[in-house]
């Protein structure tokens, strides 16, 4: 493992923004840290970048211990949110920044600053002053100051929540293609899950200071730990339920089959995503696969959004929401309907009561 | 109809509102040219004389060059101590900053004559009095005040985590402070020191508590000019520091217009 975080904490007085956080990551891998904000993400990049000091515990790089060492001589690349590119400078002062502070030649500034500029597309800006370019430049800019110095660890915070929504796709994919051909090892924080999911090889959940769960974006997905991590990576559906002492979940009048089970009697916490349940007309008897639930309902609401229809379905009391995407077809179905919800045993996650907070 | 009306009325107050802040400053330069042995209005003729006499004022002349090396030497010693000070203050946050903070800025609320009696009761016992050292240091107590605001300020200004952004490229503190911060904060840095040479070539109050009769500053030398005549070398005096303040102002001007330029 080329870069360890082992039991990090940060204390503010009463103030605990991370606590008892460890994970580690390979060389050349693409780790996000995610989470909602004030969740300790940042504060964790701050502290492997050195920024701030940690409290207790261990940052090691490629076996090295840096957690005393000042910031300036870590070697790492960090990308800003709001960039922090030197307004005083132009573009190509900026890129050549962090090599005058390694003292190497002219010559050599000038051609490795060249090289930088033309990876992230600006070749021809070098003369420029920071405001006179566009955000989603200034952030090209960045991210070339930052790996100029060929950092060990490239640190990047929330480096696309200032770009509009298409220049976010690209600037996010074209951050994943550099990372790759540099197999630069990368530490991503971001709050947006869609983005962690798109371009991190793992995935660090975090939640009031502390890890959720780590995985990769699979696992985080269909696999959640914790309700949280369930919750905050899509939508889903949460009902509470009791386990019957046949192993399956008593919902109302039916029963609800998951893959795990629970002590009879026992509270339950039931989820299951919108888009895993399909609805089909009440009398349909066609399709039941084994090892599926099937849950009568009626339909109250029905929202189109283009590319999905939402549906409001009223089942034993509780409402559960369903996504199915649209078809051309165009048959949907309205509100008053009476159809099943029918998903996979495997889509029903189950979590101890206790857990949902 | 009425909302022309009204706006014309405005711009009459307006003007009258400047004529009223302007007309002394403005009066003051016809005045010098005057051929008059008194201050009158219209002055009967023209002439430079009184500047020919200014010149020949070995008092005025010699408390003018006093005024001119105080107000250096505050300038120069004010950037020195406030510079690190608003640093200190304006970067970390510990208990009692900002105490220290209201403490460091209260002598711009303290009347000067309440200044100037404290400190000339001080230095009497150091025997400070009509001394280079007792005169920096009076005036040193209401240039940093001013200077610490207008540095503070110029920090806050700085865009967020440029220095972070130089620690990580590999710039110890010493090469942020002198390659980031210091060009950042130049033109609050220009504005305080026009700010502190400004205070301290004009201060009259402390001056005259602490100068005695030995250092001879203008504005005490002027006080006593006054006291005793009333001929248009004073206005040729006043003409001469108007336009060097002006200057000054300018300069300031430039510094902030500096600024606009690199922030766009």
């Amino acid at each position: 493992m080329y870069l360890k975080v082992e039991s990090l904490e940060k204390r503010y007085g009463h103030l605990v923004p991370v606590s008892g956080l460890s994970f580690s990551l390979g060389q050349g891998e693409l780790l996000g840290l995610l989470g909602p904000s004030g969740c300790g993400k940042t504060t964790t990049l701050r502290m492997i970048s050195g920024l701030i000091h940690a409290t207790s515990g261990k940052i090691i790089v490629g076996g090295h211990d840096v957690t005393h060492l000042p910031t300036y001589r870590r070697n790492m690349g960090v990308m800003f949110q709001s960039y922090a590119l030197f307004p005083h400078m132009t573009i190509a002062e900026n890129v050549a920044f962090g090599l005058e502070m390694r003292k190497l030649s002219k010559a050599d500034i000038a051609q490795r600053v060249s090289s930088a500029l033309s990876m992230v597309r600006l070749p021809a800006l070098g003369n420029r002053k920071p405001l006179q370019l566009s955000g989603g430049q200034q952030q090209r800019v960045a991210l070339a100051r930052a790996l100029v110095i060929e950092p060990d660890i490239l640190l990047l915070d929330e480096p696309l929540s200032n770009l509009d929504a298409k220049l976010r796709d690209e600037m996010r994919n074209e951050i994943r293609e550099i990372q790759q051909r540099l197999r630069m090892t990368t530490v991503f924080v971001t709050h947006d899950q869609t983005e962690a999911m798109a371009i991190c090889d793992r995935i660090v959940v975090m939640n009031r200071g502390k890890l959720e769960q780590i995985g990769t974006p699979h696992e985080i997905y269909e696999r959640p730990s914790t309700p949280m991590v369930a919750d905050f990576v899509g939508r889903i559906n949460r009902i509470r339920c009791r386990w019957r002492d046949d192993g399956a979940i008593a919902f109302g009048h039916t029963a609800i089959g998951a893959v795990s089970t629970g002590p009879a009697g026992s509270e339950v916490l039931v989820m299951v995503r919108p888009h895993r349940i399909e609805l089909r007309s009440a009398g349909a008897k066609a399709g039941r696969a084994e090892g599926e639930n099937t849950i009568p309902g009626t339909v109250r609401q029905v929202t189109y959004i283009g590319d999905s229809l939402q549906y409001a379905v009223e089942s034993e009391g509780e409402k559960i929401m369903v996504e199915q995407a649209t078809t051309s077809a165009g048959d949907t179905y309205k509100p008053g309907d009476a159809v099943t919800l029918n998903w996979r045993a495997r889509d029903t996650l189950t979590f101890a009561a206790e857990a949902d907070v | 109809m009425l909302g022309s009306f009204l706006r014309s009325l405005q711009f009459l107050g307006l003007a009258a509102i400047l004529l009223f802040l302007l007309a002394p400053v403005i009066l003051v330069f016809p005045i010098s040219f005057s051929a008059d042995a008194y201050v009158a209005w219209p002055p009967s003729g023209w002439s430079t004389r009184w500047y020919g006499e200014l010149l020949k004022n070995e008092e005025l002349t010699e408390a003018f060059s006093n005024s001119l090396v105080l107000a250096i030497y505050v300038t120069i010693l004010t950037l020195l101590i406030a510079t690190p000070a608003a640093l200190v203050l304006a970067r970390n946050t510990f208990a009692g900053r900002s105490a220290l903070v209201s403490l460091f800025t209260s002598p711009l609320l303290l009347p000067s004559i309440v200044l100037g009696l404290a400190i000339l009761v001080i230095f009497v016992g150091y025997g400070l009095v009509g001394s280079w050292t007792g005169m920096i240091i009076g005036h040193l107590v209401i240039t940093l005040p001013y200077a610490l605001r207008v540095l503070m300020t110029g920090l806050s200004t700085l865009p967020p985590f440029v220095e972070d952004a130089a620690g990580t490229l590999g710039a110890g503190p010493f090469a942020v402070f002198r390659r980031i911060t210091l060009p950042l904060i130049a033109p609050a840095l220009v504005a305080s020191a026009a700010l502190s040479f400004i205070v301290s070539f004009d201060e009259t109050v402390i001056s005259l508590f602490i100068a005695g009769t030995r250092l001879k500053l203008l504005p005490v030398s002027l006080y006593h000019y006054v006291e005793s005549r009333t001929d248009p070398l004073i206005a040729a005096v006043s003409a001469l520091m108007v336009l060097g303040i002006l200057v000054l102002v300018i300069v300031i001007e430039r510094a902030i217009g500096l600024r606009k330029a690199v922030a766009k």
